[in-house]
């Protein structure tokens, strides 16, 4: 008998890769390595909804990770564009050193 | 066979998300993402969703880290030094929590491989499925699932404006204007308060009244200037 992948292994791959992603945000102190992470975070999210809709033949999983794509690149424009404020504001990237919420 | 491209693709993700972990350098953890990313969607292509393969390739691997590579670039980042180590507690808690969680992973992992609602890996089957080409996703999105992209669509709008707001530059001077002459009076006072200090705001006609209202009347590139 020929051995294909489980539904089980995709989500073990995901789980890994989130919390390869949570560590990295826990552990990370410049601000564009934790925004990585936070894409990576997502990432992982979407291959659990892509296996499910797979497995069980149904597309709206494949809408919900194209949404979620939408938004991790909604996201994406404005996150960077808040680290290039903080960045202009403090010359530091560093999270540790952005501790009180005004300029 | 499939099981084969998955442990490849697997370790190559796994691989390069803890590289991007390891990585100090914020340019390399980039690249290492990249390569997460397209092993993900070789993993999407295995299982039956090219479109959605195609999407995380442009859309991720593409547009995304092609911004997150330009603010490195622009920012011109340096490398993080290693963080002191200040609460010795973090650890056993860091472990206890850890081995939480990887219990409760399993445990579910566990429960959907012995669930009795087995399903077939979507290659093995005779007949494939439409579910994962595009005419199916765009009949869903256009039919089903209208109202969920149209707000997707406002929240694009309200993301262009919002990071256009942000990275704009608040100050349009100089660093060394006091005054602008003429009409167009817009001191650095309105700009940017904190650069101005006590300083009050002077209104003038012409750039020579300015010059001598600021004692800059002798100053040798005064005449130069028209």
């Amino acid at each position: 008998m020929e051995l294909t992948p489980q539904l089980s292994w995709y989500l073990a791959l995901s789980a890994v890769l989130f919390t390869i992603g949570v560590v990295g945000v826990i552990v990370k102190r410049n601000v564009i390595a934790m925004f990585m992470c936070i894409e990576l975070m997502l990432n992982a999210v979407n291959l659990t909804f892509v296996a499910f809709s797979s497995y069980f033949r149904d597309v709206s999983g494949q809408l919900f990770v194209f949404i979620v794509m939408t938004v991790a690149a909604a996201e994406a424009a404005v996150g960077l564009g808040i680290i290039i404020a903080i960045f202009r504001n403090r010359e530091s990237l560093d999270v540790d050193e952005a501790n009180i919420l005004r300029l | 066979m499939s099981a084969i491209l998955f442990i490849l693709f697997a370790g190559l993700a796994i691989g390069c998300a803890v590289s991007m972990i390891v990585q100090r350098n914020p340019l390399y953890s980039a690249i290492s993402l990249i390569g997460v990313f397209i092993s993900l969607a070789c993993i999407y292509v295995t299982l039956a969703a090219p479109f959605i393969a195609a999407v995380q390739v442009i859309v991720y691997a593409g547009a995304i880290m092609v911004l997150v590579v330009f603010v490195i670039m622009l920012l011109n980042v340096e490398e993080e030094e290693r963080p002191a180590f200040r609460l010795r507690y973090l650890v056993p808690t860091a472990i206890l929590f850890a081995a939480l969680l990887a219990a409760e992973a399993s445990f579910v992992i566990f429960t959907v491989q012995t669930s009795p609602y087995q399903q077939a890996h979507p290659s093995a089957s005779a007949n494939p499925s439409e579910v994962g080409l595009t005419a199916s996703i765009g009949r869903g999105l256009f039919t089903q699932y209208l109202l969920p992209f149209e707000i997707t669509s406002l929240l694009l709008l309200m993301a262009i404006v919002g990071a256009m707001t942000l990275a704009r530059r608040a100050s349009f001077l100089s660093p060394n204007v006091r005054v602008v002459p003429g009409a167009q009076v817009l001191t650095r006072q309105t700009v940017d308060p904190r650069a101005v200090g006590d300083a009050t705001a002077i209104e003038t006609d012409s750039t020579i009244e300015a010059e001598r209202l600021l004692g800059l009347e002798n100053a040798p590139h005064a005449k130069d200037r028209d």
